[in-house]
């Protein structure tokens, strides 16, 4: 009801009441506790601008003096730290104030140290919250917090230790977030950084390291563990990140003593320590380390520990992913190991194949020659065999064979692998056949079929889409395109939203590599077409099928045209939902661009309903705040994206009907010289921006001589454009140079 | 009140497959739309060069709008 009410202002008594049973000496515990509940619900539901200053002030009070050891009991301590939990948001302005933040961080303090377990982890709880919101005035607590964590670390309840460590995770998480922030803007940050974790680090490193040897026998293989080892592993990590090069000479030692060492936490501590430190140093201070300890974690592969194996499999991967290390003289004993292993245990064959997709992606830009070829058939033969396996209780291990898979066809070098990828396909579509076949019963099967379906629909897309890049290649599809086709339209008619998302990602590649021969699909397909555009709900889903709108304009041309109407209809309706989240947009601008320039002079028809729309959106991103990044982003997708429909429009309306784009001409050079005056603009704007500007000159001809006259900006935005090092903008901007020049002197 | 939950990702790769699919498949479809609208802007270059034989380069445009201003 408070939170409803609160906001509103309609329950302004409600916050006195409550303190007013904490104010009476003569009250009840259990009347005390259940008050201090009922703050910390009211807290947690609104917003610290629903509380008046006043009335924050005397909720911490009550709050904090609830937390009083020799006042109250347990239960209401318990209750008054979970209620400053819930109410630190609001505690801005007291936190400014040294006397109060000094008391609360005492008092805080002194709470982390109570006899309950319970009360400590709530207080812990209240340190981690502190730690993300308060970070730049915790200088002066540092020692007290630091000697406070790691008591309760080495030797207190998991639980609380837990909490404690993740204190430290957060400071991280806030250093590296300032780092970000200065590396992103020239050194010019709001808050200072103070670098508690570098100050820390010879303390802080070890205590993280004593973490590491806690593990339990149990954790590879059940998700819901998340212990001491673990979170000390992530922090660990986190601090790596954060200071880089200086973690190694405190982690290093303990790599190397613990490794050889007869007790296998000890060993897996080892391996997961060097795994948890490669990002972050420098690859001139890792490479020789790796290059040195390569062999050896590859013989671990082979302990008699499977913890061992585990993690010793995830840090080969991160290796891989970080570094680059593979050579010549590795590579077979490499692949040979990971092969090898991706038969072990499930849990331990999902990380090989992280391990397996990292390798790939080192070959990623290896050119002709690469390295990998000898091995392809070998290796994708083995990723096959472990997606059938029988043995994994779920479906993790099949997806990342499958997953992996698809890394190492789309990493490959086309012309050394293309027989095998073309060997890959049938076995494929035979697979995605057979979970067609089956009888499915429970919903259980339902889901795993679902689960299937969208792996194979995945690697299919990815096969085609590469297949599909070169002309030698293409028949390698279109020979089996019936086939395929009639496939993914089996598996939409499943109705799983989830496949339908892959399928329809694949159904976009494979209009691309059989062009005009799509058409005979189009029938039967634009249903699905249609169902995708109407997804508002899974937007992902409609976002690929606008997609894949643009894929079979440019496939059909103007054969598109009796699907036009209906996709038209529904692009315009998703472009006035407000349900329909904002990012599938940009999306259907472009779509639009993609349609006229398909069907030419018929985009006429449609004319008076895109345009306005078009017109409305450039008017929006006049508005778009330009502090915030992420919006800033989208703003640069919104030009874009209206800048490639007025291109596609102009474009298809050249040669018979370009006096219908006249009228609107105006207005999109308006919003040229508004995206130009942008001088922070994204490169992607401004190429789109000068190629329209082009093609209305192209279209329009001297039809808009004299708006071009009015509005001498482009001399200046053509000029920045010539002189760019980008030479696709340069030929774009000779062009559009030239067809102004061309209207210019008629 | 909910109970935190500091759980973070543990011994996982750090991308997704499914954003990488996402991702190849937009910047072909970027690829192409780009090659479509530049294979039609080609198409505008060479009927210029029909229109005018005789002209060997692309009008300058600061020859151009000099000409207008004087």
């Amino acid at each position: 009801v408070a939170s409803v009410e609160i906001p509103q202002k309609q329950w302004p008594e409600l916050i006195s009441t409550l303190l007013n049973n904490m104010n009476q000496p003569d009250q009840p515990a259990s009347l005390k506790q259940a008050t201090l509940e009922t703050l910390g619900f009211v807290c947690e539901e609104i917003s610290h601008q629903d509380l008046e200053q006043e009335e924050v002030n005397t909720v911490l009070t009550a709050v904090v003096q609830g937390m009083n050891l020799a006042e109250h009991s347990p239960d209401v301590r318990l209750a008054a730290t979970k209620a400053l939990y819930n109410a630190l948001d609001f505690a801005q302005t007291n936190f400014e104030n040294e006397m109060e933040r000094n008391y609360i961080m005492k008092v805080v303090c002194e709470t982390a140290m109570s006899k309950e377990v319970e009360i400590r982890q709530a207080a812990f709880e209240c340190l981690v919250s502190i730690a993300s919101t308060y970070y730049e005035l915790l200088g002066p607590y540092m020692p007290t917090l630091f000697e406070l964590t790691s008591n309760v670390v080495r030797a207190d309840d998991e639980a609380v230790a837990l909490q404690a460590v993740e204190f430290w995770s957060s400071i991280c998480d806030e250093e590296l977030e300032l780092q970000d922030f200065e590396s992103s803007d020239a050194g010019e940050s709001g808050s200072p950084h103070s670098c508690f974790i570098e100050k820390a680090l010879p303390a802080l490193v070890p205590m993280l390291l004593e973490t590491l040897l806690k593990q339990q026998e149990d954790q590879d293989q059940d998700d819901t563990i998340w212990n001491l080892s673990m979170a000390g592993g992530t922090c660990l990590g986190l601090v790596a990140r954060t200071v880089g090069d200086a973690v190694l000479p405190l982690v290093m030692p303990f790599v190397e003593e613990n490794i050889k060492k007869p007790d296998w936490h000890c060993r897996e501590a080892a391996t997961y320590a060097f795994g948890s430190v490669l990002e972050g140093p420098s690859v001139e201070k890792l490479s020789p380390l790796v290059s040195a300890g390569l062999d050896f974690f590859l013989n671990l592969m082979k302990d008699e520990n499977s913890h061992v194996r585990d993690s010793t499999a995830w840090t080969l991967g991160r290796i891989f992913e970080l570094l680059d290390v593979i050579s010549s003289e590795n590579l077979q004993k490499v692949v040979m190991v990971l092969l090898e292993s991706v038969r072990d245990a499930p849990h331990i064959a999902e990380k090989v194949c992280g391990a397996i997709y990292y390798l790939a992606q080192e070959f990623e830009d290896a050119g002709n020659n690469s390295l990998l070829s000898p091995y392809l058939t070998e290796i994708i033969s083995s990723l096959l065999a472990t997606a059938d396996r029988t043995d994994s209780f779920n479906s993790k291990l099949r997806t990342s064979a499958y997953e992996t898979i698809n890394e190492v066809v789309r990493s490959s070098n086309l012309a050394e692998s293309s027989q095998i990828i073309a060997q890959l396909l049938p076995a494929i579509m035979n697979k995605l056949q057979q979970t067609l076949d089956l009888q499915i019963v429970s919903s259980d099967e339902r889901e795993k079929q679902s689960d299937v379906q969208a792996s194979l629909c995945g690697v299919l897309q990815v096969i085609i889409q590469k297949l599909g890049s070169a002309d030698e290649t293409k028949p390698a599809i279109v020979q089996y395109a019936d086939q395929i086709m009639m496939l993914f339209l089996s598996v939409f008619a499943c109705h799983s939203s989830t496949v339908h998302e892959e399928a329809m990602l694949a159904v976009g590649a494979l209009a691309y590599a059989t062009g005009p021969g799509f058409l005979k699909y189009m029938t039967e397909f634009s249903k699905y077409l249609q169902m995708g555009l109407q997804n508002f709900e899974e937007y992902q889903v409609c976002s690929i099928t606008v997609g894949v709108v643009g894929d079979v304009c440019r496939a059909l041309d103007d054969k598109i045209m009796p699907f036009c109407d209906v996709i038209m209809e529904l692009l315009l309706k998703d472009l006035h939902s407000n349900v329909l989240h904002r990012s599938v947009k940009p999306a259907i601008f472009s779509c639009f661009g993609d349609i006229a320039l398909a069907i030419g002079e018929q985009f006429e028809k449609y004319v008076r309903h895109a345009l306005p729309v078009m017109q409305h959106a450039a008017e929006v991103c006049a508005q778009i705040e330009t502090t915030d990044e992420e919006m800033m982003e989208y703003g640069y997708q919104l030009k874009r994206s209206i800048f490639e429909a007025y291109s596609g429009i102009l474009q298809g309306f050249k040669d018979t009907k370009s006096e219908l784009m006249v009228p609107y001409a105006p207005h999109l050079l308006q919003f040229i010289e508004l995206v130009c005056n942008d001088k922070q603009r994204d490169e992607s704007v401004t190429k789109a921006a000068v190629a329209v500007m082009g093609d209305l000159a192209d279209a329009l001809g001297s039809n808009i001589k004299l708006l071009f006259k009015d509005r001498v900006f482009y001399i200046d935005f053509l000029g920045e454009c010539l002189q760019s090092d980008d030479e696709q903008l340069k030929e774009t901007a000779t062009w559009t140079q030239g067809m102004i020049g061309r209207i210019m002197v008629s | 009140m909910a109970p935190s939950d500091h759980r973070r990702p543990y011994k996982r790769p750090a991308i997704s497959d499914q954003q990488r699919r996402r991702d190849h498949s937009l910047l072909r479809q970027a690829q192409n739309r780009l090659d479509a609208q530049q294979r039609a802007r080609c198409l505008a270059s060479s009927i210029l060069s029909l229109e005018n034989p005789e002209t060997d380069s692309v009008p300058d445009l600061d020859s151009t709008t000099g000409q207008e201003q004087s």
